[in-house]
């Protein structure tokens, strides 16, 4: 497989048509990875006559893009790595991809996930487990990993995956490449499959800061289909920080236990120590509820799953199954019991029960008070008199061995330990290549105030530049 | 708190989720092992100052006007069954009775 990436770059000079044969050869020669869901020929060609007739200085002009397959499109099935939706086309495009096929992406293939987004391994696909790029034994990260690993072998220089609690970083981490995770509100979430609505967000990969950036300029904005976008410019492209001179970076203690992996905390060492040297100032803080998050998640999570996931029932898509009863309340039964694998049926199950009459009040609304206090510990702590950016660990390991977690759904969910709180406190995040340990990628997380995603990708281009992280991905 | 078989079951019928004989002690040990992490929430005593929801303080809503929608494939095409503008589904049981 080829190391050399189709870059933004390259592509603007190239005819559309080249790239996409080379696109063609290079997700042909990435099968063994299992990373997509769908690609064909016939639809690279016609994305290349598409982008042919656009103008040249679009800014993707050609530069192909890989979507996790829970964002809608009418040219390819949208699976969302389920049986239940086997087949399924959408009859619609949605926001993010329409403006960036406007804007000259080349759309290169659906890419393989947890099935509904449930998982931090990509374990949980119907279609099979994703292999991590570099250790076919190991996992890539989930739930988008199939769009991480597509990154990391360089088949595609960008791609778009999806956050509900951390999907997107926990996988960059893994997988050594860029993972940003917009604020909530900043990217519209009209033709993204809703898992959990009040904290899903499309959010994208790159090779490098800049690229993401770009991508994730052109789908920001406003958008009418959309009624929690909020109404503030799209994101401009930040240029990279010559330095940090100016900048207070928090290093939450919570988030630094005395057993992190040694290969995690080397890394983060590296991160801060480069961050001294271009002038930041790094101060400590303090996140106490942030220990809660993991919890917290899995009550939210399960229980807007359990009402997002009840329009799955063999009624107006999707294939049916006809229960034993052949009544329609069997049906759905049979459709339902059929459709989902085992670990979105777990989580409708938990979603309900927490949902239900007599559990409501002791773990739903429970769950969102504690909500509200890990959100209040990051306003204070990126707040007036606060820090600027904070920095953690993406993950508490590299990418573990595949089948390690998989009969443990706890041992599983805490993959996401150090991700899962940003995700309820709705801020921006990035994880960001910071080294390697024993051959296997190590992501710094920077995480920055409500949209103050441009301080953010301003100060990791920085770092990028330092740690020469953009180097070791090529 | 624990979660038993007949639990399962009855939160499985409320899901509409069909559930097999074989694989339920499985589930219901899952359950439990998730219920029973989630619930280190009873340590948090502290209530929020206020109730919080992420993205715009205000929703947005457009104007609400009648217009077909803009799609590439018609329901007939997208439903296992559909006839004459009606998704077909069989009958309810309960219409069976009385």
């Amino acid at each position: 497989m080829t190391s050399v990436p189709i870059h933004a770059e390259v592509s603007r000079r190239e005819p559309a048509g080249t790239v996409a044969r080379e696109l063609a050869r290079r997700l042909q020669s990435a099968e063994p990875l299992n990373a997509t869901l769908h690609w064909s020929q016939s639809a690279l060609d016609a994305e290349a006559a598409r982008i042919a007739t656009l103008d040249p200085a679009s800014p993707l002009y050609a530069m192909p893009l890989a979507l996790k397959d829970n964002l809608v499109t009418t040219e390819e099935p949208t699976t969302c790595g389920s049986r239940i939706l086997e087949g399924y086309v959408s009859p619609f495009t949605g926001t993010a991809v329409g403006r960036l096929r406007d804007a000259g992406a080349l759309v290169a293939c659906k890419a393989n996930m947890d099935e509904f987004a449930m998982g931090s391994s990509t374990e949980h696909s119907a279609y099979g487990r994703v292999k991590h790029p570099l250790d076919p034994d190991r996992v890539p990260g989930g739930s988008s990993g199939g769009s991480a690993a597509l990154v990391a072998a360089g088949v595609v220089p960008a791609a778009l995956g999806s956050e509900t609690g951390g999907s997107v970083r926990q996988p960059a981490s893994f997988c050594g490449v860029v993972g940003v995770k917009p604020s909530y509100g900043r990217v519209s979430r009209y033709g993204l499959v809703a898992f959990g609505s009040s904290l899903d967000c499309i959010s994208v990969f790159g090779r490098t800061v800049d690229d993401a950036a770009r991508v994730l300029s052109v789908m920001s904005g406003l958008d009418p289909l959309d009624a929690t976008t909020v109404d503030r410019p799209a994101m401009a492209v930040p240029s990279p920080l010559r330095d940090l001179r100016g900048l207070t970076v928090g290093l939450p203690t919570e988030y630094f236990p005395a057993d992190l992996h040694p290969g995690v905390r080397a890394g983060l060492d590296r991160t801060i120590a480069a961050a001294r040297e271009l002038g930041a100032e790094i101060r400590e803080v303090s996140l106490p509820y942030s220990r809660y998050a993991v919890p917290t998640y899995y009550i939210i999570a399960p229980a807007e799953a359990a009402a997002n996931l009840a329009r799955y029932d063999g009624v107006r898509y999707g294939p049916r199954r006809v229960g034993s009863e052949g009544d329609i309340r069997s049906l759905y039964r049979a459709t339902r019991g059929a459709g989902f694998g085992a670990e979105v049926r777990r989580r409708i199950l938990v979603g309900t029960y927490v949902l239900s009459a007599g559990y409501y009040d002791a773990y739903y609304r429970k769950a969102q008070a504690v909500r509200a206090l890990i959100a209040q510990d990051f306003q204070r702590a990126l707040g007036p008199g606060g820090v600027d950016l904070l920095l953690t660990p993406t993950t508490p390991t590299p990418a573990f061995k595949a089948g390690e977690k998989t009969e443990d759904p706890v041992a599983m969910y805490l993959a996401d330990i150090f991700v899962c709180a940003i995700s309820l406190a709705g801020l921006p995040a990035m994880s960001l290549p910071v080294g390697r340990d024993q051959g296997l990628p190590i992501g710094a997380q920077i995480i920055a105030p409500e949209f103050e995603e441009g301080r953010m990708l301003a100060a990791a281009g920085a770092l990028e530049r330092v740690l020469g992280a953009a180097e070791e991905v090529r | 708190m624990s979660i038993g078989r007949e639990q399962v079951l009855h939160v499985a019928t409320l899901a509409e989720i069909g559930v097999d004989e074989a694989d339920l002690p499985r589930l219901v040990e899952q359950l439990n092992r998730i219920v029973s992490y989630v619930e280190q929430l009873d340590q948090v005593s502290d209530a929020p100052a206020e109730p919080f929801l992420a993205g715009p303080a205000a929703t947005l809503l457009r104007e609400d006007v009648v217009a077909p929608a803009r799609l590439s494939r018609a329901p007939a095409e997208l439903a296992p069954e559909f006839r004459d503008g009606f998704f077909l589904v069989p009958r309810h049981g309960a219409m069976d009775e009385g």
